[in-house]
């Protein structure tokens, strides 16, 4: 295979593996869903940028010295979704943590991340609320937080019996209540501190 | 006891009971939670209105031949309280549907709706999503929708053993998914189209 330099020289309607992936050196940003490409937006708007910066500060603070890890897009995660072709889904997603080191290389992440967030952005979100809601709902995510920045609030997915069941929407003057890390207090209005 | 004529003289620190919401005559539009005053905003945004007036066309649709009420904003919901025979809250959801006629009177529905419906607005949703929210669940409301017009989604809560579980966001391109009234059909999209 070949190496690819130029985005339009993909087919969008072909179905792709991770070691295609790897060849591709343009510069525009993809995902690959059960080996289709998804472009992803060009930049995300001013919100995404600062909610991004928010949670990873808070999220340095925490899992700094702990056994989890945590990540900030663009870092790759091969998703375990079944299929012939063993990897055929990738995704970038704004910030996961991983608390398995053996899922872990040099690549990114092979597996499924124990959290997963994405930050949502008006023109995007159906990228998260439905295709990746699926995909780490099966991928065995255990816990999936969507964060809107418009209402300022915070939408928790805990995967219960391999379904997500989502909390109560967590709005400012609250800590976030996640059922994956109950001892982590994060206040939702620093999650929003500056939109 | 006597007839409030401007909102002004109201005390926002004080408990209020629907005995005294009765006597309000000003023209702003308030809720009372627990029994104190929840100012609501004027009136609402022009996308909020489009939103609702799309739903009520679909909705009313669905109910017309069905044993249920079906009501738009403004409409008095009266909610009891635990340990509490006085009624101290009235809310006005943007929408709700009552299938248990008994608890609807000339002046609205005492006691809990089936659905009920709310349209976030952006300074409005903190209510819609944390004091409503509780409010709704605590008396058993068996469904909420939280209508969110920037992501064009509908998120559904669903009482089960007491507690509202969300379900999977309902987006553009999906039909309504209500494990309360399943035959209930809409195009999510045609709710946000303006």
């Amino acid at each position: 295979m070949p190496i690819v330099t130029k985005f339009s020289d993909l087919d969008l309607t072909k179905q792709y593996t991770y070691a295609d992936y790897l060849l591709w050196q343009f510069s525009e940003r993809v995902e690959l869903i059960r080996g289709f490409i998804k472009k992803m937006s060009p930049a995300p708007s001013r919100f995404h940028q600062t909610v991004a910066q928010n949670l990873s500060g808070i999220f340095y603070t925490k899992f700094r010295n702990q056994q989890c890890k945590v990540y900030f897009a663009p870092f790759d995660v091969r998703l375990p979704i079944p299929s012939k072709n063993k990897e055929i889904t990738i995704v970038q997603p704004d910030l996961c943590v991983v608390c398995d080191e053996s899922k872990l290389d040099d690549s990114g992440c092979n597996g499924a991340p124990e959290l997963v967030i994405e930050i949502l952005s008006p023109n995007n979100s159906k990228h998260d609320l439905d295709t990746k809601f699926k995909l780490y709902e099966e991928a065995g995510v255990l816990e999936y937080w969507l964060v809107e920045p418009v209402e300022k609030m915070l939408l928790v997915y805990t995967l219960i019996n391999g379904n997500y069941i989502g909390l109560p929407p967590q709005t400012e003057g609250q800590n976030i209540q996640s059922r994956l890390f109950p001892l982590m207090e994060i206040a939702v209005t620093d999650v929003f501190e500056n939109v | 006891m006597s007839i409030v004529t401007k909102f002004s003289d109201l005390d926002l620190t004080k408990q209020y009971t629907y005995a005294d919401y009765l006597l309000w005559q000003f023209s702003e539009r308030v809720e009372l939670i627990r029994g104190f005053i929840k100012k609501m905003s004027p009136a609402p945004s022009k996308t909020h209105q489009v939103i609702s007036r799309k739903l009520t066309r679909y909705i009313d649709r669905y109910f017309e031949h069905k044993p249920c009420g079906f009501f738009v904003a403004p409409f008095d919901v009266r909610l009891k309280s635990n340990n509490n025979h006085q009624i101290i809250t009235v809310v006005q959801p943007d929408l709700c549907i009552i299938c248990d006629l008994d608890k609807l009177d000339e002046r609205g529905c005492l006691g809990a709706p089936d659905l009920v419906i709310e349209i976030l607005s952006p300074g409005n949703s903190k209510n819609e999503m944390g004091e409503k929210f509780r409010l709704y669940e605590e008396n058993q409301v068996k469904e909420y929708w939280l209508v969110e017009p920037f992501e064009k989604t509908i998120f559904i809560y669903s009482l089960q053993n007491d507690k509202f579980i969300g379900l999977k966001p309902c987006i553009e391109g999906e039909q309504i998914a209500s494990p309360l009234f399943p035959e209930l059909n809409f195009e999510i999209e045609k709710i946000f189209e303006s």
